[in-house]
């Protein structure tokens, strides 16, 4: 067995650690290129969305380079990411590809077929301690890449040099793919939060702070989303991202795990969407009212053309913003997505900002004054 | 006496404003980009240089546009900013209440919000032709009209006939079909003034509140057909103000962000930039599977800019010592990308 799996960010990095250890040999699928897209583009149905289109090239990239399997994760709700699974193993069947297709579902919408998929994905060896040990361990790297990308989106703003910091931040995570330990691990830890911590600072203090929400993958996969977090970092703004994807494996596999963050997303949503309206619609609203409440100065929202969820979010959001005063620009992507126009509307709400702040501070002066007199 | 220059290159016309301190406008000019952004340049340049006044220097530049990076780079620009915040500033110089700015250009249109002569809101529609001045433009040649009467015609029409305008392929098939049901050219021409409109409300405006004051501007605010339709879609309950200088609203606030920002020593190259020889060409980078188009301005053989690069291999250092490599070879395309939609009728 060869097995492959779609792209999402990092998540390669921890299942090059996991797989391995198992036993199950894999063929990553190349890095998300153009070309990526464009083999998706014209396999896939036309109105499907970009995701499913995206993660497809991967499938077919890794076919050609020799995967014969694919693990996959489904699911049943109004999004319709759960059907990708099965509509991608019936497309590449129709290509005359001739793959086994893994589908992890939850396990309740069967137990059997979820044990049965677990231990096709682990190489039929479920319970054994190895197996707990490697698992913990690639989550502890896909959860530490999480925290590099945080500390890059925060910092692109504060060093001297950007281009150092990418530096630091990708041999990290290229040094993560060989970590065998969690000690390793701890030690990879220290010696790169040192690394930025000793990175020269521009020494700005008032610089803009914007939180980007949406749907798991056009929120995160910055290969996709022309890297919206880099083209705020330039900007001058410091970028939170509210979107995980060990917060969404976490979600997922609940109650058997749950995620903090997520739960308390949805309590702070509950005023304006209660409903379950499928992806990472709630999330979306809620982690907006969580950016305004911590004083963020706006909010981007990320998700691919034509997401229910997200367009339900968008619909929203719109009340979220009028209430607690946060501008929100929604940039829908998709293989028609040109890069100059996202371009001119990220800088322009990057000058509603700033332009805001500044009123702001003006405001505050003058009913300063005001007070005194 | 201090002077501002501002410069928006747009994807199909380009524009020049020469500004003095108190933000008025001495000489401004309305070229045609032809898809020849840099022969523009040098054309406004030429006509700015002439119309300089005694004793003024420019003591700043700014551009906008979707060229505003290479129209940057080719001046010599203090300031390079986005067309929104461009445009919303020479809106709230103009007309100091302004709440909305409704703008329609070439490629795209744009609407935006203004509070306090602040920037509230705004939605920019970059992906379809329809709503835009190129699809009028488009469908006058269709019906024969000269464009500069397009406007004019749809005044005359005694009804109007409603035309699908979601997209520019279905408008000109329900088009030619409301022709053979007989009616007038002045009548159609006021039908696709209003399918403008209402495409234009349609897509930027939900959920917006469009209020008054609204300063229309962009090339599209001299087509009298469109400032009706406009009227006409608000019952004539909304001030519409169409400012006389609509045309050239982005280079106008340009210049009042040059002036703004501008440094003690401006890096305007001189109009002396029109006897140097830029070009732009591009080309792929096969170095990997992301094929980035790699667009590079020179000056002479020299490489003085250089966009596209994804991974950021690509320099003007860089890019100078592969070309010296393999000779001319790399530059297989010379025009300036504009569109990538590849299902769209009008950019196909």
């Amino acid at each position: 067995m060869r097995a492959t799996f779609p792209h999402l960010l990092h998540l390669d990095v921890a299942l090059g650690i996991l797989y391995p250890s198992l036993g199950i040999e894999i063929v990553p699928p190349p890095p998300i290129t153009q070309k990526t897209i464009e083999i998706g583009v014209k396999f896939a149905p036309q109105n499907a969305c970009f995701p499913l289109k995206v993660t497809l090239g991967n499938f077919i990239e890794a076919i050609e380079r020799g995967a014969d399997t694919i693990f996959m994760v489904g699911g049943v709700g109004p999004c319709r990411f759960g059907y990708y699974g099965q509509i991608q193993r019936i497309i590449l069947e129709d290509l005359g590809y001739r793959v086994q297709f893994v589908l992890l579902d939850h396990p309740r919408y069967g137990v059997r077929s979820f044990l049965s998929a677990l231990r096709a994905m682990t190489g039929g060896r479920l319970f054994l301690p190895e197996i707990v040990r490697v698992a913990r361990l690639s989550f502890a790297v896909l959860r530490f890449t999480e925290e590099l990308e945080a500390h890059r989106r925060a910092l692109r703003c504060q060093v001297k040099d950007p281009q150092e910091l990418d530096r630091v931040i990708d041999g990290t995570i290229e040094a993560l793919r060989r970590v065998k330990t969690l000690r390793e691990l701890e030690a990879l830890k220290t010696s790169t939060l040192e690394k930025l911590d000793a990175l020269p600072r521009n020494g700005r203090k008032d610089f803009l702070k914007v939180g980007i929400v949406g749907e798991v993958y056009i929120a995160q996969e910055t290969r996709v989303n022309f890297n919206v977090e880099k083209l705020l970092g330039d900007l001058g703004v410091y970028v939170h991202n509210s979107v995980s994807t060990v917060e969404y494996i976490l979600h997922t596999f609940r109650p058997l795990t749950r995620s903090r963050e997520k739960l308390e997303a949805w309590e702070l949503a509950k005023p304006y969407l209660k409903r379950f309206v499928g992806g990472e619609g709630i999330d979306s609203v809620g982690s907006t009212i969580r950016y305004a409440r911590e004083g963020f100065d706006g909010v981007v929202h990320l998700y691919p053309f034509t997401c229910m969820p997200e367009i339900v979010a968008k619909g929203v959001l719109q009340a979220v913003s009028r209430d607690f005063d946060l501008p929100v620009l929604h940039l829908a992507i998709d293989e028609h997505s040109g890069e100059a126009g996202l371009v001119t509307r990220v800088e322009a709400f990057v000058d509603v900002l700033e332009r805001r702040k500044q009123e702001k501070k003006r405001g505050l002066k003058r009913n300063g004054s005001l007070s005194r007199s | 006496m201090d002077l501002f220059l501002g410069v928006d290159v747009g994807s199909v016309t380009t524009k020049f404003v020469l500004m003095d301190r108190e933000k008025r406008i001495l000489a401004s000019c309305y070229l045609r980009t032809s898809g020849d952004p840099i022969a523009a340049l040098k054309e406004g340049l030429r006509y700015i240089e002439h119309r300089m006044p005694q004793g003024g220097v420019i003591r700043g530049v700014g551009t906008t546009g979707s060229a505003r990076h290479l129209a940057g780079v080719i001046v010599g620009a203090d300031i390079v900013k986005n067309e929104i915040t461009a445009h919303a500033i020479a809106a709230i110089t103009r007309v100091p209440d302004v709440r909305t700015v409704f703008e329609i250009g070439g490629q795209d249109s744009k609407l935006i919000i203004i509070r306090n002569g602040v920037v509230e809101d705004f939605a920019m529609n970059t992906v379809c032709a329809a709503g835009t001045g190129s699809f009028l433009e488009h469908q006058a040649v269709r019906l024969n009209v000269p464009i500069e009467e397009f406007g004019k015609l749809a005044l005359q029409a005694r009804q109007s006939v409603r035309i699908a305008g979601r997209c520019t392929v279905f408008a000109e098939s329900d088009m030619i079909h409301k022709q053979q049901l007989g009616f007038g050219k002045a009548e159609i021409v006021k039908g696709l003034c209003e399918a403008l409109v209402r495409n234009f409300i349609n897509n930027l405006a939900s959920g917006r509140e469009i209020e008054d004051p609204i300063v229309f501007q962009g090339g599209v605010a001299a087509n009298q057909g469109m400032v009706q339709a406009f009227r006409d879609f608000f019952g004539g309950k909304k001030r519409i103000i169409v400012p006389p200088e609509h045309g050239v609203m982005g280079a106008w606030g340009a210049a009042i962000l040059a002036m703004e920002y501008a440094p003690q020593e401006t890096a305007f190259q001189g109009f002396s930039v029109v006897e140097r020889n830029f070009k732009s060409q591009s080309f792929i980078c096969t170095d990997c599977p992301n094929t980035c188009e790699i667009v590079v301005l020179k000056e002479d053989d020299r490489v003085k800019a250089l966009w596209g690069s994804r991974c950021g291999k690509w320099t003007p250092e860089t890019a100078t010592v592969r070309f010296e490599e393999e000779g001319e070879t790399l530059s297989s395309l010379a025009s300036y990308p504009e569109c990538s939609t590849e299902r769209c009728a009008m950019h196909g």
